[in-house]
């Protein structure tokens, strides 16, 4: 009995210390992993170069990423997605509380890596799609939200996170 | 100290606040209270640990928009929660369904004391 109250005495603050550290200490990136799927919000909106957005056009694996002119962030990921989309990755924009005369400004200056981009100014796509703020991308399997990225895209969370989902969905298992 | 008290009255009218503060007028005491209480218990998605009352996030705005819409739409404090929680995922609940795998969280506490209890007389009666 003493022997193993003891025991427990020594071990219990350590795991408690532990699990503790872990959650204090340790980075954790990967948080969104275990993302609750949903399918794609309904909508009924433009795109910047004032076309009505067709839902079909959502079909198959997408990405889509939320940007506006005015996120310094989205600028810091863009050479990412460019790249993205060199490599074929279907990227679509949803362009967040943006006015679209900047909008397009901002493709010009920096280049285009979208399919189109989904003008939303008043944000209201973006709030049936929970967006927090921009950046954020979120993937698309057949309208179907299986994964969601908040902050900066980059290679790490690209291959953590997305690159996974979207290998178990072209085997057709997701 | 009466010579400088405009150009003070002056100043506090450039305050922010005056500006920014959106104010929210009900129809009653009661969906003022209700608007209250759920804004308290809706977690800011942009804040670690926060609720949409305490947060000036864009996104707590329109959060906080849209819950005071519902509110005076006449949704029910459970629809408002299914709304933001479809949106949000369930973590922006503060206060989890009790369904599924929540039941561990609400009452594993005390099935964990239960059983260091138990524990503790066996080994004491031995």
């Amino acid at each position: 009995m003493n022997q193993s109250l003891r025991f427990l005495i020594v071990i219990l603050p350590i795991l408690v210390l532990g699990f503790f550290a872990k959650v204090l200490l340790v980075d954790d990136d990967i948080k969104f992993t275990n993302f609750e799927s949903k399918s794609f919000p309904l909508f009924e909106l433009k795109d910047l170069n004032g076309d009505p957005v067709n839902a079909r056009s959502l079909d198959g694996i997408k990405i889509v990423n939320v940007w506006a002119s005015w996120c310094i962030t989205c600028l810091v990921e863009h050479p990412f997605l460019t790249k993205l989309a060199e490599e074929n990755i279907q990227i679509i924009g949803l362009n967040y509380k943006d006015s679209d005369f900047k909008a397009n400004g901002w493709l010009q200056r920096h280049g285009n890596p979208y399919l189109f981009s989904i003008y939303d100014p008043r944000g209201d796509l973006a709030f049936d799609l929970g967006v927090t703020g921009a950046p954020e991308s979120y993937l698309l399997v057949n309208n179907q939200v299986v994964g969601h990225i908040q902050g900066e895209m980059n290679l790490a969370k690209w291959e953590t996170i997305f690159l996974p989902l979207i290998n178990k969905a072209k085997q057709g298992s997701l | 100290m009466t010579k400088r008290y405009p150009i003070l009255c002056f100043i506090f009218l450039l305050s922010t606040p005056v500006f920014n503060q959106m104010v929210y007028e009900f129809e009653d005491t009661m969906q003022e209270k209700r608007f209250y209480s759920l804004i308290s218990e809706i977690r800011c998605p942009k804040c670690t640990s926060g609720s949409i009352a305490s947060s000036d996030v864009p996104v707590s705005r329109d959060l906080k928009n849209k819950v005071y819409e519902l509110v005076i739409d006449g949704s029910t404090d459970t629809e408002i929660k299914q709304y933001v929680s479809e949106r949000f995922g369930s973590f922006s609940n503060y206060r989890p369904a009790l369904e599924g795998l929540n039941y561990f969280l609400w009452f594993g506490p005390f099935i964990f004391l239960a059983l260091i209890l138990a524990i503790f007389f066996i080994k004491r009666r031995v």
